[in-house]
């Protein structure tokens, strides 16, 4: 029988009225229970399942269930507080559409891209998906299989997968969602430092003397942060906000400096700021002499878009986007100098008197300035170069790597940097800042993995939206997606990731715990243990490792990711995957599994079962019978060690509330690259950028240049999309705690009254949103939380049934590839 | 000059040679009729909101704070503009009013609200006679429109009901008491804690010195500014 | 209809054992198939009804009950103090902010509302009367007890 969607929800809520049977307390007088033994309640500690903060919070679990959860007090992140999605944590797992077991399309009994999803085993789940695998790798080679993940897998499960692609697949299409978060934050800190994360921590919040918001409302995204913030600004009447949006949000709330900017042109403010900095005597000279470098950037750099747009065309430098050439401090001077503030005002329609009070928060060198920033800055069509601008102002006054004095990137998914950055699942990266490109670097990596020379192929992979355009043309045709929604969160989904998805020449494998919008554009569904079903390790934007136990079986035949990788890496021979002659050259390995090759290295196995806490219950170790978190997380941690990413013993993380790395003789580094904590510095230096060469970070040369697609007479408005505080990971979670759902239920277009009002929409009118390559339909919000300007509107792309991202543009930054989701032209029609 | 007025004056005492008495009466009448016509049509045009909103000052700060409110767009499609709120209906009161608007002309000349950071220090100024005034008059502005003997206590949230039952009905606090804010965002409440606002009722306090005094001011501060019950009011 | 819904519903209530389904649109929160669009569901009013809903445990923060619509929270003035602060809670008989929210990141009482919880929609949240779209399963520790499962119950084993 085939059934509807809303045959399953009805038949849900049937099922949960059967499966809640007899809940009810009876109504009449109760007593206290008080019996310790029923009353006590077991607490363990585990990381926030959401953004990347990295809130430690305290599970109480009773009979294999999760059944209360809150802020945790001895944490140094958010010391017993928590947003309003970490308070309800305890019922992201309890959703009634949990898949328990794995779907797989079929038809007449058998595999169909165009049949219905049935229940399989998973042996038959992880036949079908081998045999696709295999036929791709045997007829297309290790490019046309790929793997798409995130940074909510957690450290092992990342580097399991990474190891299982780049050297068992020998494919280096492995990318993490994480490339549309901060991608351009990682280019940039490489850039400017040649290492990546920030230098600071989040005791610069406790230090500051102004905060500088550069597209980063945090009053939303990262309310534990902004608790920080907003205790240092009231409590300290001297201290002053400063907010830069393309629309009044949130963090305006608290804002001493407001400023909307017309989209883009965060360019040409930053490089006014520097202007300002020169112009009025304020370079810390001493500190440029000795730890800086100039450098002019590449420009004209086109748009990340598909190679035969015109746009890439008729760019000159969309091949050489990442280089540069040195040049001096005269020179750069004379460069910036054109960034006054009068054509910068007229340009980005901010006050002067503003873009002065801006500026002088940076020149000023009383002041101890914290910059933030996130998906305003990343997810920009020049954002490596917004994140190169904003660490020259740091740059020039000295101002950074002390405490207070911090240009800080923050990320979006719990282990955006624990994960995708250090563990390095991205499709150029191997683990600790190392790269596929670099034959020493690969050489690294294959002595570690006990892997023959010339396993890790050095060709970067496909990047994330690179990897939706190759499934459009048929190019990767085994695919696996695991721990995220890309068909809603990745760019332009009715031209690139829905056709890719369905092309009938590939497999689409989802593994998640919920069925999303990506389960339903696969072909296979495998259901997954998520959060405390399982033991975990996730790292947070301040450099913090923080891990936690099992706490709660997963349901039904749900397996974590790991399990997954682990136990599909079984099915295949190195014969069956590896070319002939590296199989010559190293005939030890003929014949054994990937699984015994990976992962039976002696290394990963090297922990018996008795390691294991046995006051927590561990499946995978079960399963596998050795510790294999463990195993893995040892393994992984000899990239780091002793080479400036330095990380504890693992069974250390499980006692403590996280640790910020390099973690060198027992201690945590706050502030690297400065001589009074960090190990790493040479000797005698104050600072010392260790990353490039004689210890000298990059100040860039850069230029305003326009974005991809602006409005025009056809698309008169702008189109931002971004997140609210209640949803997080496209709603997929906080979609089904009701409490979540209701506070924020739909999506809504954000637009100016007067806008509305000359279209003839009125608040809660159906409107179409539509841009050059797909529409949506949505209701008017003229209130509410954001204000926007007029000319711009605002959708959040959290809800599954309004998929905002069939409008959106897949143009990119070309150096990070990380699509900017915050600027193209659509125009609205009242639906009548 | 003196000259010029003592013989104005001794024609204007002389009876009309020229011009019949009919025609002086109704030709004065009509002319009375024009020139009146002409002022309260000067007048009313001075009480749209056109008017109101042609200065940058207006439009750009309390004109954008109100286009997010109820009084902006709500369920019954009833708008109040700026003179609904901001200019006394009966006409003593309307002329008073636009006299004291003469400091308005003279701030808008001068540019003393100019920028947005020159409005924002002028804020609390401004609304604190707003506020002084509506005060006075028992928040006669928002009674042209709302009265207590209207009201549907069904048709409120209970906690509305309850506040307007104890405190409207009985006098305790008019209007403006607890509906300060509504159509335009508050100034900063928490520099003048001392002055009339409790400072337990603004929460915006900042520092820890300032916490200590408040906890010596607090016992004798005079809530003006009452417990809120603005959602009846507020039909979204 | 209604038959098969309930066997349907038989057959999701015992899904863990495996009874077979099958679907093509498995997308619950969707609404309508990928490359369509659904109407979206009518915009609707913070639930207003001052009904405290009951927690889920008791570390949870309470949801609003009643609408919070241009409720001014910012540099300037903070709107739910008016009422919740402690001083003016006797006038307004609302609830009173939690004495944990007087404590600073050290633990330590202060005079006032600590700073940091300033912002009081970052964990207190109004209501819309929108439908879930799933249910959740959670099951609090009261509920749980009542069952008289009894200690001992294996956490997570």
């Amino acid at each position: 029988m085939t059934i509807s969607r809303r045959d399953v929800l009805k038949a849900q809520a049937v099922a949960t009225a059967a499966a809640a049977a007899g809940i009810p307390l009876a109504a009449e007088a109760q007593n206290l229970v008080t019996e310790r033994e029923l009353t006590e309640l077991k607490w363990s500690k585990a990381p926030c399942r959401f953004c990347g903060t990295g809130c430690s919070v305290m599970v109480a679990t009773r009979e294999g269930r999760v059944v209360a959860t809150h802020g945790d007090a001895k944490s140094e992140v958010n010391r017993g507080l928590n947003c309003v999605k970490g308070y309800f944590l305890s019922k992201i797992m309890y959703g009634a559409d949990r898949l328990t077991t794995p779907l797989l399309r079929k038809r007449d009994g058998v595999y169909d891209k165009e049949g219905d999803f049935e229940p399989v085993g998973w042996d038959e789940a992880f036949d079908v998906m081998a045999d696709k695998f295999k036929a791709a790798l045997r007829d297309k080679g290790p490019e046309a299989v790929g793997m798409f993940g995130s940074g909510q897998w957690t450290v092992w499960e990342g580097y399991a997968a990474s190891k299982l692609m780049k050297a068992g697949f020998r494919s280096n299409n492995i990318d993490p969602n994480a490339r549309h978060c901060m991608a351009s934050a990682v280019a940039g800190f490489i850039r400017t430092f040649g290492i990546d994360e920030p230098m600071g921590c989040y005791d610069d919040f406790e230090h500051a003397d102004a905060f500088v918001l550069w597209g980063a409302n945090m009053a939303e995204m990262h309310p534990i942060l902004w608790t920080r913030l907003t205790d240092r600004r009231l409590s300290h009447p001297h201290v002053k906000v400063a907010v830069l949006s393309t629309f009044e949000n949130r963090s305006f709330d608290l804002a001493d400096v407001p400023i909307v900017f017309t989209p883009h042109t965060d360019l040409a403010i930053l490089n006014y700021i520097a202007n300002h900095i020169i112009q009025t005597g304020r370079v810390d000279e001493a500190f440029i002499g000795q730890n800086v470098r100039f450098q002019r950037g590449r420009t004209d750099i086109g748009y990340g878009l598909r190679p035969d747009h015109p746009l890439e065309v008729a760019a000159q430098n969309a091949a050489a986007a990442n280089e540069a050439d040195e040049i001096d401090f005269d020179t750069f001077a004379a460069f910036v100098a054109d960034y006054d503030v009068d054509s910068v005002s007229a340009l980005s329609g901010v006050p002067k008197s503003k873009l002065e009070a801006l500026a002088e928060l940076y020149a000023d060198p009383d002041i101890k300035v914290m910059s933030l920033w996130t998906m305003g800055f990343n997810q920009h069509v020049r954002g490596v170069w917004c994140n190169n601008l904003v660490y020259n102002l740091h740059l020039l006054t000295g101002k950074i790597a002390t405490p207070g004095n911090s240009p800080f990137s923050l990320t979006g998914q719990p282990s955006a940097c624990g994960t995708a950055r250090e563990v390095g699942t991205f499709s150029h990266r191997l683990p600790a800042d190392l790269v596929v490109t670099d034959p020493e670097h690969r050489a690294t990596a294959e002595r570690i993995w006990k892997l023959p020379a010339g396993t890790v192929p050095e060709k970067p992979g496909a990047h994330a939206v690179l990897q939706n355009r190759l499934l459009r043309d048929g190019r990767i045709n085994a695919y696996w997606v695991q721990v995220n929604n890309n068909m809603q969160a990745a760019p332009n989904m009715m031209e690139e990731t829905l056709p890719g998805y369905r092309n009938p020449d590939n497999f689409i494998v989802v593994s998640d715990a919920y069925p999303t919008v990506t389960c339903e554009a696969a072909d296979l569904i495998l259901p997954t243990a998520m959060w405390v079903e399982k033991e975990g390790a996730y790292g947070n934007a301040e450099r913090r490792t923080q891990f936690w136990h099992q706490l709660v079986p997963a349901p039904g035949e749900a397996r974590s990711d790991l399990w997954q990788l682990m136990e599909f890496s079984k099915r295949f021979t190195t014969d069956e995957v590896w070319p002939q002659a590296l199989l010559d050259d190293n005939p030890d390995y003929r014949g054994r599994t990937l699984y015994d090759v990976l992962f039976r290295n002696g290394n990963v196995d090297a922990f018996p079962l008795a390691d294991v806490d046995p006051d927590y219950a561990n499946d995978e170790a079960a399963h596998f019978g050795f510790y294999v978190q463990k195993g893995l997380f040892e393994e992984y941690a000899r990239f780091g060690r002793e080479h400036g990413h330095d990380l504890a013993p693992f069974d250390v993380y499980h006692e403590v509330r996280g640790l910020r790395w390099p973690v060198v003789d027992g201690k945590e580094t706050r502030w690297r690259y400065n001589g009074d904590h960090d190990p790493y510095v040479t000797p005698g230096r104050q600072i010392d950028f260790y990353g490039k060469p004689e210890g000298r970070a990059n100040i860039f040369q850069l230029p305003y240049e326009p974005p991809a697609e602006s409005p025009d007479e056809a698309y008169p408005f702008w189109l931002s999309t971004g997140r609210v505080l209640e949803h997080w990971h496209s709603g997929s979670m906080t979609q089904r705690v009701p409490e979540l759902h209701r506070a924020v239920p739909n999506a809504l277009v954000y637009m100016h009254p007067l806008d509305a009002r000359e279209l003839g929409l009125n608040r809660g009118q159906e409107v179409r949103v539509v841009s050059r390559r797909g529409a949506i339909r949505s209701r008017v919000e003229t209130a509410g939380r954001n204000k926007v300007p007029r000319g711009l509107v605002f959708v959040p792309w959290f809800d599954a049934t309004q998929l905002i991202n069939k409008v959106t543009l897949d143009a990119t930054d070309p150096i990070s590839k990380q699509t900017d989701f915050k600027k193209c032209a659509v125009r609205l029609e009242p639906v009548t | 000059m003196r000259t010029f007025l003592l013989r104005l004056w001794a024609a204007m005492r002389l009876p009309s040679s020229h011009f019949s008495l009919g025609f002086l009466t109704l030709g004065g009448f009509l002319c009375g009729i024009v020139f009146w016509g002409g002022f309260n049509t000067a007048l009313e045009a001075t009480n749209q909101e056109r008017f109101c909103i042609s200065c940058h000052e207006m439009e750009a700060n309390v004109y954008a704070d109100l286009q997010t409110t109820v009084h902006f767009s709500n369920s019954s499609g009833v708008r109040a503009g700026c003179p609904d709120c901001h200019v006394p209906h009966d006409w003593t009161n309307k002329i008073a009013r636009k006299i004291a608007a003469s400091k308005e002309v003279y701030g808008w000349l001068f540019g003393t609200i100019n920028t947005e950071e020159k409005f924002e220090a002028h804020r609390l100024e401004m609304a604190q006679r707003e506020w002084a005034r509506f005060r006075a008059n028992d928040s006669l502005e928002c009674r042209n429109c709302h009265s207590y003997v209207a009201m549907d206590f069904a048709e409120q949230s209970p906690r509305a009901a309850d506040m307007h039952q104890r405190f409207l009905a009985t006098g305790e606090k008019t209007c403006i008491d607890c509906h300060a804010g509504i159509a335009h965002r508050l100034p900063d409440m928490g520099e003048q804690a001392a002055e009339s606002l409790s400072p337990a009722a603004t929460g915006t306090v900042r520092g820890r010195a300032a916490l200590e005094a408040l906890v010596a001011e607090n016992r004798h501060a005079r809530p003006d500014d009452g417990p809120r019950a603005e959602a009846a009011t507020q039909e979204r | 209809m209604s038959r098969r819904i309930l066997s349907l519903a038989v057959a999701l209530v015992v899904a863990a054992s495996g009874v077979a389904f099958s679907q093509s649109d498995v997308a619950t929160l969707r609404g309508a198939p990928l490359a369509e669009d659904a109407e979206p569901p009518p915009m609707r009013p913070q639930i207003d009804a001052d009904l405290r809903q009951v927690r889920n445990y008791p570390e949870q923060p309470p949801v609003i009950p009643h609408a919070i619509d241009g409720y001014q929270v910012d540099l300037n003035a903070n709107k739910c103090l008016t009422c919740h602060a402690r001083a003016r809670t006797g006038e307004s008989q609302a609830p009173m902010v939690s004495v944990t929210h007087y404590m600073d990141r050290d633990g330590q009482f202060l005079a006032s509302v600590s700073p940091r919880r300033y912002f009081c929609t970052q964990c207190h949240v109004p209501q819309h009367p929108a439908d879930t779209a799933v249910d959740n399963l959670f099951i609090d520790i009261d509920t749980l007890l009542s069952r008289g499962a009894g200690p001992g119950a294996a956490d997570g084993r």
